[in-house]
């Protein structure tokens, strides 16, 4: 179940100059060759789903047919993309949902929203209950662009274009001048929207994610503890206010690199599915690379949808923790960040699945709660040995408590009494010793022996699943 | 072109280009500091400096432009 990316997607030979728009064709690119097995009739309703396997795992998939009126969604077609979502839900197998479509058949009018609708309903009834994947190669616009979504992970091809309206229409109404790619291509729904999961660079590269995604989620694997370490000793800089890339720690963790979701959009938390001993595990960790690794609204949001996301599927979660905090700010506060990043703390407050805690430089204030804390109900909670855990840094802290008394101190000597009440604070406020004490740090870990300290913890928790849907957060 | 603009409230601590320089997606413009950490501003495109708009020292607020890359 390897080598994916290297695999051969063989173009029909029969048909000379088959339309790259045929469903057929596009459904043989996503599955394995041959085990296609259509479960509708080909016909005029715009819309063709099969069964199949992507790496030997069965799989429900449906496709627009982008041939017939632009692949827009008619009651029939739209009852062919309900009748796969029944069949996934009665086989217990992940739906891939393939989406070229201009949206709702304008001719059949208030009977084709009543139909895109009810596809609508049906994802809904399923969300929770089979992993959903929407992969989007064309245009998707109105009905079009809320089915995919609706679902779990959001794959874009560089020809896939998502919006509610249209470049017309948004000029006609409010006088702005956009293009397709430029209103709903790769660019603004990777940075900025939030709507895509994963861009990929062609039509075939977005199946070959989709593929990855789907055994990912679909075929979980029992994790072995016995797994090479990793020494992650020199991964954190030498001063402790200096920046650095989180993903090489997330990369180095997993068996082989994960698919990273929202890779642009809120960088500062890192969101990715891959293996660890072998079996699936999502991974949450902060960047400080960006933001110096702040939760803000956005990265709170995307975290807190991925954490629904693998307690619906029993994923289980390892959460790499260096944050100093929440950010602060005018924008932040007017943004929400209080709303939303409380999601967060739902998600995590809510997961069933095992999830383990590494510090591994800091983690202060009400993100050391947010980030899978003792107290949110973490499985197990590590600490490499340099970390620093407190409601906040130790100068901020003392410039705070200790005001007064810095107040009245004679200017040159200001520099000097506060870092001799910060050090009188540290030892009061405990740091890491203090969190050990109070069980909310269960164990420090050499940075060497992590992943077979958090494999080892997930092999021996109880395997668990939250009842719930994921709603696009 | 492309504007960079910074995304919270913090001290220009160090500039590592000028007005002029070629840059690649990812290289680090800036250093700002703020809530304690050194917080690297990196160019999203490859491009020229066409603007340099802070000085070390500056404090600049959420929104404010950083330079523009074309």
């Amino acid at each position: 179940m390897t080598v994916l990316d290297n695999r051969v997607v063989t173009e029909p030979s029969d048909k000379e100059a088959a339309d790259p728009r045929d469903p057929q064709v596009r459904l043989a690119a996503l599955l394995d060759e041959g085990s296609i097995r259509l479960i509708t009739p080909e016909d005029r309703s715009g819309v063709l789903a099969a069964m199949g396997r992507v790496e030997g795992v069965p799989v429900v998939v449906f496709c627009s047919d982008a041939r017939v009126q632009g692949g827009a969604m008619g009651s029939e077609g739209c009852e062919h993309i309900v009748h796969a979502y029944d069949v996934a839900v009665r086989e217990r197998v992940p739906v891939i949902g393939v989406w070229h479509s201009g949206g709702a058949r304008l001719a059949e009018g208030v009977e084709s929203l009543h139909a895109v609708g009810r596809v609508f309903a049906a994802m809904t009834r399923a969300s929770g209950v089979v992993p959903q994947l929407s992969v989007v190669v064309g245009p998707a616009a109105g009905g079009a662009a809320y089915g995919p979504a609706l679902t779990d992970i959001v794959i874009l091809a560089d020809e896939g274009r998502i919006f509610v309206t249209g470049p017309d229409v948004v000029r006609s109404v409010t006088g702005e001048q956009i293009d397709m790619a430029a209103l709903g291509g790769p660019e603004p729904h990777s940075k900025r929207s939030g709507v895509v999961h994963v861009v990929a660079k062609t039509e075939t590269d977005a199946y070959v994610q989709a593929r990855r995604l789907a055994v990912l989620l679909g075929h979980q694997g029992r994790i072995r503890t016995e797994v090479d370490e990793v020494d992650f000793s020199d991964l954190l800089p030498e001063s402790a206010r200096r920046a650095y890339d989180v993903k090489p720690l997330v990369k180095g963790l997993l068996d082989e690199p994960g698919v990273e979701l929202h890779p642009k959009w809120a960088p500062n938390i890192v969101t990715t599915l891959g293996r660890l001993g072998g079996r699936t595990v999502g991974v949450i960790a902060n960047n400080p690379m960006r933001l110096g690794g702040c939760l803000d609204a956005a990265s709170a949001e995307k975290a807190a949808r991925f954490v629904r996301m693998c307690d619906a599927f029993g994923v289980p979660l390892v959460v790499l923790v260096d944050v100093p905090g929440y950010l602060p700010g005018v924008g932040q506060e007017h943004d929400g960040v209080v709303r939303r990043g409380a999601k967060l703390l739902h998600a995590f407050a809510e997961a069933s699945v095992p999830r383990v805690t590494l510090v591994t430089r800091k983690a202060y204030g009400g993100a050391y709660i947010a980030m899978n804390s003792r107290s949110l109900g973490a499985t197990k909670v590590f600490a490499w040995p340099t970390t620093q855990i407190a409601v906040m840094g130790a100068v901020a802290a003392v410039r705070i408590l200790k005001r007064r008394e810095l107040a009245a101190a004679p200017e040159e000597e200001r520099a000097a009494l506060e870092t001799k009440l910060a050090e009188e604070h540290e030892i009061l406020a405990g740091g890491l010793d203090r969190a050990i004490e109070l069980g909310v740090v269960d164990e420090v870990i050499k940075p060497e022996e992590t992943r077979g300290a958090i494999a080892r913890v997930l092999a021996q928790a109880t395997p668990a699943r939250g009842a719930h849907g994921n709603i696009p957060l | 072109m492309a504007e960079v603009r910074a995304e919270m409230v913090a001290n220009v601590w160090k500039v590592l280009v000028a007005e002029g320089d070629s840059v690649e997606d990812g290289d680090t413009l800036v250093i700002l500091e703020s809530m304690k950490m050194e917080i690297p501003v990196l160019a999203e495109d490859d491009g020229v400096v066409a603007q340099l708009k802070v000085a070390e020292g500056d404090v600049i607020q959420e929104g404010d432009l950083i330079a523009v890359i074309e």
